[in-house]
């Protein structure tokens, strides 16, 4: 019975991280950098949804994609696309420049105070168990997307160009593919992830505040790190991963306040011992 | 003699300014009843330049990010101030005791490089992106443990009640943090500046490669960790001390990043940059929660991002190169101030780590070996690989 | 070379030893000596989460004086609101506590809320002022010394509120649901739970540290509670009632404290969604239609139609005034110029005595303003009331 909601909550809870880490995995695999402000996307989209819900929810959720795309390209353009080829290490201050600069942004605009919204879709009953229309909606639609974008990146000529510019940069340029173009899609398929991925959180939690994203955002990330950055199939293993051990410290009280501590934890030990995660590939260094 | 106070200038400028200031300090606390408020700042200012200089050797000269530089300064805050504590409440001893606010500094100091001993394993393994949200998960757990922890142990979520100098009393405070200050320039200035300073830059601009040469890669890193955790732990303790109760949450990845953003705005690799922006940095955050106040505040932080972005684009954009390389702020010091062409003036490294700084031109080290009217001149070479290796 | 660092250090040495011998021999200073009017200051969040209750209690306070200059001020001396933003973190205390005091501050509204409120009373007291808190609730917060507050303090909401459970929930399982890094927080559920009726067996507890906001795991424990404690401020409270709107019992009972006062309000959440009872014990009642509670009210609501309306704002309504009446009820000539430590005295003489204050908090019979009164330590005397924001339905 518990274990049944267990597996519910986990699988609702992993999607979501997997939808956001996908978002990251996939900018890191092709442009080789950490996307720190990928969390301030997720808040981005939520502050549309919040603003745009009494409207029309349906209007909000396309409203708020577009929206992150948006800010997606123009972070990219702006500050990521001068950086192409400096060190890892300046590209992922100027991302945590960029994740500040969205956060006190969104106060600016918008007000410390957190927006809320209130969205009951109802549940449903089998048995005992009662199981939440909005998690089961957050499963499949993670899903959907999941095989949405394996097939994306297996069949469509966009999507091999991804892989061939993740591969070698430099010889899928040969060949004649437009590196800058790739990377803008990648920024506009995660930047879109993203948003739905803040759609639902905020569906969940009901509320968005500046620094909504970030938390998300830095799980999410050590979701990708610990099913294998770079790898669309890791980002789902490793969302779920956290989704479960979530779930089941949720249910736990004497673990519940060590949630987050025991998710760092698990990704430290992932790194030190597999450094490239469960399912990345391993790169050898060359001089 | 002319020489030998030139490179007194040089090396030690940093240690005599601090020294001055604190002097001003002192004879200004005893001799005027001083304003709360200034003592206040200066105790921030301390902490401050402490954690920055530390996070300096990490980012700066071995090159690796650090995202969880609080977390070591949260133990050290928590464990010195913890022993303090027990040592004042079993000796009824007076909460401004100098002799158990020392010994709170070693064992704070302690603690914090086991930990940084620790992540400095991880660092062994890793580089880089990976390396960076080790540290970032190592501050989080921190934060996550002492926020859970009993009441009677560390106080919990509601912080721990260190013992704490009364606000009268705060110049001491102060005093102690400029002297620490001074023995945080001394360690970390003489390691970079001895062999082990060398093999660390060596590390950071190609570790294959210096690995190759034989440089013990484990030992450096480790060292450097430790050494930079050990002074995090110390402005821990100093700032267990001038705040009460102390709460994990203060230490978070936000503090991190503000310190990082000292580091990175003050010039990556340059320590007397990260005192100067560290001090700058405090004194605006503190005057801007005096007059900006409500949502306005927020404008601090959006221009902290934005400096941030632009610094880093304009130092490493592969395009700004030549740029860069024709207006910068050195040259235009070094054309009022030497008009002629010094073989010896460096090259703007200081914001830069990708590129190598310690290597040296080699045209150049034999011109300066050419000027024949020139006294001293073996002193002069060494003096240029020495500043290399600094700057 | 190396002896002019041996002799540069041995001077350092020599200074800090002669700094550490000698004690501090400052003399008081009257930063209030070219002030033109009596400045009032007050520390409190202006922006982030509880924005809310420190922009009431900026208002209120401005309400309250531009009332009294409007009578004359004190026998002819205007006064004059100083607000600093604090976050509601106690490390911003150090700045808006020596701003406030050096900027020349000289009657002390002390800090909105209880974390900060600790620096706070640390520095009053070391400093010798005097400051009357409209809403910082911690029982560490009062000081015989001069720390008084206007709101009761914790241990007294704990107390009466497990007063009000023993009396009118016997027999129904109890949860807690607290913030468990929040002195606030904290102070009341220890209290709370000391007075419980053995009866009611151990409630169930449950907790959350930080800007949490997901609260799944508490649901799940309270999910079979009747009546849930919260001593928590409302942001936090109205995350909670929105997730758990399903989970939790259709007819369980939110009991909160004065930090629920403005849940109605919060933005997005329409608490009609909910299906549970939403009530608190409190000192104000901010729907009042009659009385002087409604007089404030209306006044309020004029000065500032779109600004938050709570019981904190009350209680720093109240608090000018009682400072107020308590200067002019001493006798004492009031200058601009005095000094905070002067002030601090003729208060403390006041409200340490037998001073009593009429006010709109507390418990207002017939019309007539409610009668206040402070213990020695620095706690309040006034009648609850027990407020319902929201019957079930």
């Amino acid at each position: 019975m518990e274990f049944i909601t267990m597996i519910i909550n986990g699988l609702s809870i992993g999607g979501t991280y997997a939808m956001i880490a996908l978002g990251y995995t996939m900018v890191y695999g092709i442009a080789k950098m950490l996307n720190f402000a990928h969390g301030d996307i997720i808040m981005v989209g939520g502050y549309t949804i919040v603003l745009f819900f009494p409207i029309s929810p349906i209007l909000g959720i396309i409203a708020s994609v577009i929206f992150c795309v948006t800010v997606g390209i123009v972070v990219e353009k702006t500050a990521y696309k001068p950086l192409r080829g400096a060190s890892p290490l300046a590209v992922l201050i100027t991302a945590i420049g960029v994740s500040k600069l969205l956060q006190s942004a969104a106060q600016i605009f918008i007000g410390s105070e957190s927006k809320g919204v209130t969205v009951n879709l109802g549940e449903i009953r089998m048995g005992e168990i009662k199981i939440n229309v909005l998690t089961l909606i957050t499963i499949a639609c993670s899903a959907a997307v999941m095989v949405a974008l394996t097939l994306f990146v297996k069949y469509t000529k966009t999507g091999r160009a991804m892989v061939a510019v993740s591969e070698d940069r430099g010889a899928a340029q040969l060949m004649g593919i437009n590196v800058n173009f790739i990377i803008m899609i990648t920024f506009i398929i995660g930047s879109a992830l993203a948003a739905v991925a803040g759609v639902f959180l905020v569906f969940k939690i009901q509320d968005v505040g500046t620094t909504f994203g970030a938390m998300p955002g830095i799980k999410a990330f050590a979701a990708a790190v610990i099913g294998g950055i770079g790898s669309i199939p890791g980002a789902m293993v490793g969302g779920l991963v956290l989704g479960f051990i979530e779930a089941v410290c949720g249910m736990v009280p004497a673990l519940s306040p060590y949630t987050d501590a025991i998710e760092f934890a698990i990704l430290i030990i992932v790194l030190l011992v597999k450094p490239t995660g469960f399912l990345g590939k391993k790169r050898r260094e060359k001089v | 003699m002319k020489k030998s106070f030139k490179s007194f200038a040089k090396h030690y400028m940093n240690y005599a300014v601090i020294a001055a200031v604190m002097l001003i300090f002192t004879i200004l606390a005893l001799a005027t009843p001083m304003k709360a408020s200034t003592s206040l700042l200066f105790q921030k200012i301390t902490v401050a330049v402490i954690m920055a200089v530390s996070l300096s050797l990490v980012v700066g000269f071995l090159g690796e990010l650090s995202l969880g530089h609080a977390g070591f300064m949260s133990i050290g805050a928590y464990l010195g101030g913890k022993i303090a504590l027990v040592i004042i409440e079993g000796g009824d001893l007076e909460a401004s005791n100098i002799l158990v606010f020392v010994l709170a500094l070693v064992i704070g100091a302690a603690c914090a490089a086991l930990c940084g001993f620790i992540v400095g394993f991880a660092a062994l393994r890793l580089r880089g992106d990976y390396l960076a949200i080790v540290t970032l998960a190592f501050g989080e757990i921190v934060r996550v443990i002492f926020t859970n922890t009993s009441s009677e142990s560390f106080g919990g979520a509601l912080g721990l009640k260190s013992p704490s100098f009364s606000m009268k009393k705060t110049y001491i405070l102060v005093i102690i943090g400029f002297v620490l200050i001074l023995f945080t320039l001394f360690v970390i200035q003489n390691l970079l500046r001895s062999k082990a300073g060398r093999a660390i830059t060596a590390i950071r601009d190609n570790e294959i490669a210096a690995k190759a040469t034989g440089i013990n890669v484990t030992k450096h890193k480790l060292m450097v960790f430790v050494i930079s955790a050990a002074f995090a732990g110390v402005a821990g303790v100093l700032f267990s001390y001038a705040n009460s109760p102390i709460k994990a949450d203060t230490f978070d990845f936000n503090y991190s990043i503000e310190i990082l953003v000292m580091v990175v705005l003050g010039g990556m690799g340059s320590i007397n940059g990260s005192i100067i922006s560290a001090t700058l940095i405090t004194i605006l955050n503190d005057k801007l929660t005096v007059y900006l106040s409500g949502d306005n505040a927020v404008f601090k932080d959006l221009f902290y991002a934005l400096i941030l972005i632009l610094i880093i684009i304009y130092n490493n954009a592969p395009a700004l190169k030549g740029f860069r390389e024709k207006y910068n702020l050195r040259n235009l010091v070094n054309k009022i101030i030497k008009p002629k062409h010094d073989p010896s003036a460096v090259r703007d490294d200081a914001a830069r780590w990708d590129v190598v700084p310690t290597k040296i031109e080699m045209n150049e080290v034999l011109s300066t070996d050419l000027v024949i009217d020139k006294v001293g001149r073996g002193d002069d070479s060494a003096d240029i690989r020495e500043r290399g290796g600094n700057k | 070379m190396k002896k002019t660092i041996m002799k540069i250090m041995c001077l350092v040495l020599v200074v800090v030893m002669a700094t550490l011998c000698f004690a501090a021999c400052g003399n008081e200073v009257n930063y209030a000596e070219n002030n033109t009017t009596i400045k009032i200051g007050v520390s409190g969040p202006l922006s982030g989460g509880a924005a809310m209750y420190g922009i009431a209690v900026q208002n209120s306070a401005q309400l309250a004086i531009d009332e009294i200059n409007a009578a004359g001020g004190i026998n002819g001396v205007m006064l004059e609101l100083v607000a600093k933003d604090d976050k509601h973190d106690p490390t911003q205390v150090s700045t808006t506590y020596t701003a406030l005091y050096e900027g020349g501050c000289q009657l002390f509204l002390g800090t909105v809320t209880t974390a900060p409120g600790l620096q706070f009373k640390q520095y009053a007291l070391e400093d010798g002022i005097f400051y009357l808190t409209p809403s910082a609730s911690g029982d560490d917060i009062s000081s015989k010394d001069g720390g008084f507050q206007m709101c009761f303090a914790d241990s007294n909401q704990g107390t009466a509120s497990a007063q009000y459970f023993n009396t009118n929930y016997a027999g129904k399982k109890v949860g807690i649901f607290y913030k468990a890094d929040d002195d606030y927080s904290v102070g009341i559920k220890n209290n709370f739970v000391a007075n419980l009726n053995s009866s009611f067996g151990t409630p169930v507890e449950a907790s959350f540290t930080g800007d949490a906001s997901q609260f799944d795991s508490q649901i799940a424990l309270l999910k079979t509670c009747d009546v849930i404690f919260m001593p928590i401020y409302y942001t936090p409270a109205s995350q909670f009632m929105r997730q758990g709107a399903t989970d939790i019992k259709a007819d369980a009972i939110y009991f909160g404290c004065d930090g629920f006062d403005g849940i109605d309000a919060v933005d997005g959440f329409d608490i009609d969604t909910i299906s549970q009872e939403v009530s608190y014990l409190s000192h104000f009642d901010s729907t009042s239609t009659t009385g002087p509670a409604a007089d404030y009210i209306n006044a309020y609501k004029t000065k500032y139609p779109n600004a938050p309306l709570n019981q904190f704002g009350a209680a720093a309504y109240d608090c000018v005034y009682a400072m107020v009446d308590a200067l002019k009820a001493s006798g004492e000539e009031i200058t601009a110029t005095m000094s905070a430590q002067d002030f601090a005295e003729i208060l403390m003489d006041q409200f340490a005595g037998d001073f009593v204050f009429h006010g709109v908090t507390g418990e207002c019979v017939n019309g007539e303003k409610s009668t206040i009164s402070w213990n020695d330590d620095g706690t309040v005397n006034k009648k609850a009331v027990k407020y319902v924001v929201k019957q079930k339905s």
